[in-house]
């Protein structure tokens, strides 16, 4: 079990810097945030740019001290016992730096394996096994600088799990990704939880890639923790209202009329919207249900063409300012 | 203990790779100071000529040579290290050495892994130099066979101490080109590498302490120039024994207080 309990950090940044004379400003990045990792778990720390996500990953690898509150790992003290707990964490960071581009992926492993002092039987047998793993068997022998991003993004895979981590942590994973990549990621990450029992933390500004991996949802907002709960319940409650746009070139009274009791019958909200040019005329609908085909039927009835169609997910900026205002109100 | 030369050999194998990975890199370490050299030469030669010229107080005209190469031959040893570890301030910017700090490998092991692979690659240039020195060069003058590989042995240990304080220092300094250019041609100057220390004026004296090649050079040129015994150059193998702890120290410290920081800041970057 990991235990992050209390945790708070802030950043003293330079602001001005004469020559004698640096002004400072604290940043405080976390603040008073508690939460558990158990092995076989995903968590996912949800929160916009800045919320601090990456500092608290930063925190339970080690890379940074808490200015209070303390955070342990299977009994050991993140501060204190600093070298036993980086040998039970590891961190895969989105991006493709943080690996030697001259050298291929099977000496970029070897090397980080050394670092963590991994008998040399049991490091070629594992870096055979990640290499396989992630996909990366016919390119571990070519230098990194050939490789694409996503097979980049695999190798940091393969290097976060050199060390065959308790606690995994992953910092905006499929950032960049193209979707089948991510997909496969995803999956991927999946297994190491439910079938290789490590626990694992993952950041990220996709409601979507968090609700399809993760058992538990932290929200951060300006490093404070403003939700926990499983995604299900998560969706039900904040991220419940689709929205959906439609284009038409113009709206009859009638049909507004007609569209209008249709809405009411599903609780759904409307909001019309003319075009500068006036040569068409947008409709947003707010809804919490599945509407889209009964609103386009009844759309067509009125021989009405849609010009456009968008059914926006919501948004977990909107979630978060919901949430927020929600505390307040 | 084992635990360190797997680290030594991992260290070795990867900077191999990504640093020496290039002829070039081998042919410029080895181009300035043999260019060094050379001019040193020619422009000494015309005052050396004669027996009343100010350098025969201190170097003889037919050891000139000799004093020469074993100048240039030590630095080009730490130079080596110069610039092997000015490419750490890389590994900063390209993120690895934060993955190097989230593991819990020894950071002391690290640096010095570091610095005595640099000092391996460049081993070879080293043998080209003591061939010169050997089958071209005047003036030998040793007290047994012991005193090459002896001479050869505080080189290296010197230098490998000497790097690594270099690979702490340039880890985490953001203006690592300071520390470029103060080891460039000052190193070159007051450590005795052209004109020996005892031929400096008081201050430059003060300055030559600072550089631990002065040190190293002066028992170097004892063992091979002057026939020294151990016992002769005992007191001065003890003052190098002193200089490498304490720069042993200051690298540890500076390591630990670098660590320190970016745990607190979260910025790599000491100085
Ligand atoms: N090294 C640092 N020094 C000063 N401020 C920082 C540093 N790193 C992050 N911050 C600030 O701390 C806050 C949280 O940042 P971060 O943890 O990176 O957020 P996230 O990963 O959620 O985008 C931000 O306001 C950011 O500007
Ligand atoms: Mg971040």
């Amino acid at each position: 079990m990991l235990i992050v309990d209390g945790v708070s950090k802030v950043y003293q940044s330079k602001v001005r810097e004469k020559l004698w004379k640096t002004t400072y400003k604290e940043v405080k990045a976390v603040e008073d945030l508690s939460f558990q990792i158990e092995p076989g778990k995903i968590i996912g720390l949800l929160g916009m740019n800045g919320a601090g996500k990456t500092t608290t990953i930063k925190m339970c690898t080690t890379l940074l001290e808490p200015n209070s509150g303390s955070i342990t790992v299977d009994g050991y003290d993140a501060v204190k016992d600093d070298r036993k707990v980086k040998s039970l964490v590891n961190m895969i960071a989105g991006g493709e730096r943080m690996l030697y581009w001259r050298l291929t992926g099977r000496e970029n492993l070897n090397y980080f394996g050394n670092l963590y002092g991994i008998k040399e039987a049991t490091l070629k047998q594992r870096i055979d096994l990640l290499l396989k793993e992630v996909g990366l068997e016919d390119a571990a022998d070519t230098p990194v600088e050939q490789y694409s991003k996503g097979m980049k993004q695999r190798l940091q895979i393969a290097r976060g799990l050199i060390n065959d981590p308790k606690y995994l942590f992953l910092d905006e994973p499929t950032l960049g990704l193209d979707a089948p990549i991510a997909k496969h990621l995803r999956s991927y990450v999946k297994t190491l939880a439910k079938e290789k029992n490590k626990g694992v933390l993952l950041t990220s500004h996709y409601i979507d890639e968090v609700e399809e991996l993760c058992d538990e949802v932290y929200i951060l907002d300006k490093g404070r923790l403003i939700l926990h709960d499983t995604p299900e319940r998560l969706t039900a409650s904040v991220f419940k209202e689709n929205s959906l746009h439609i284009w038409v070139p113009a709206l009859p009274n009638r049909t507004q009329k007609e569209l209008e009791k249709l809405l009411r019958t599903y609780h759904a909200k409307m909001e019309i919207k003319q075009s500068i040019d006036l040569e068409e005329i947008e409709i947003i609908i707010k809804t919490e249900q599945e509407i889209t085909s009964s609103v386009l039927a009844l759309l067509s009835n009125h021989q009405l063409t849609v010009l456009k169609l968008v059914v926006e997910q919501p948004k977990l900026e909107d979630a978060i300012l919901h949430l927020a205002e929600r505390r307040i109100g | 203990m084992i635990g360190w030369i797997r680290l030594f050999l991992a260290e070795l194998k990867k900077e191999h790779r990504n640093m020496f990975h290039s002829r070039l890199v081998y042919f410029s370490l080895l181009i300035w100071p043999v260019i060094g050299f050379i001019t040193s030469y020619y422009s000494f030669k015309p005052f050396s000529l004669n027996d009343n010229s100010p350098i025969t107080r201190f170097v003889p005209p037919d050891h000139l040579v000799l004093f020469l190469l074993t100048g240039y031959l030590a630095y080009l040893f730490f130079w080596s290290l110069v610039q092997s570890a000015w490419q750490m301030g890389y590994e900063r910017q390209s993120g690895t050495l934060e993955m190097i700090f989230l593991t819990p490998v020894h950071r002391l092991a690290l640096i010095y892994g570091r610095s005595f692979s640099s000092l391996l690659e460049s081993v070879w240039l080293f043998f080209t130099f003591v061939i010169m020195i050997l089958f071209i060069v005047e003036g030998i003058q040793v007290d047994g066979w012991w005193s090459f590989p002896f001479a050869f042995f505080i080189l290296f240990i010197s230098a490998v101490i000497w790097g690594g304080f270099l690979n702490a220092i340039f880890l985490f300094s953001r203006d690592a080109g300071f520390f470029y250019t103060i080891l460039d041609e000052p190193m070159l100057i007051f450590s005795g590498v052209r004109i020996p220390p005892l031929a400096f004026p008081i201050w430059a004296k003060g300055l030559a302490l600072f550089f631990p090649l002065t040190y190293t050079l002066h028992i170097i040129r004892m063992l091979v120039m002057e026939a020294a015994t151990f016992i002769e150059i005992l007191p001065s193998f003890t003052v190098l024994l002193v200089v490498l702890l304490v720069l042993i120290n200051i690298s540890a410290f500076v390591i630990k207080k670098a660590e320190n920081h970016m745990k607190q800041t979260g910025s790599m970057v000491l100085f």
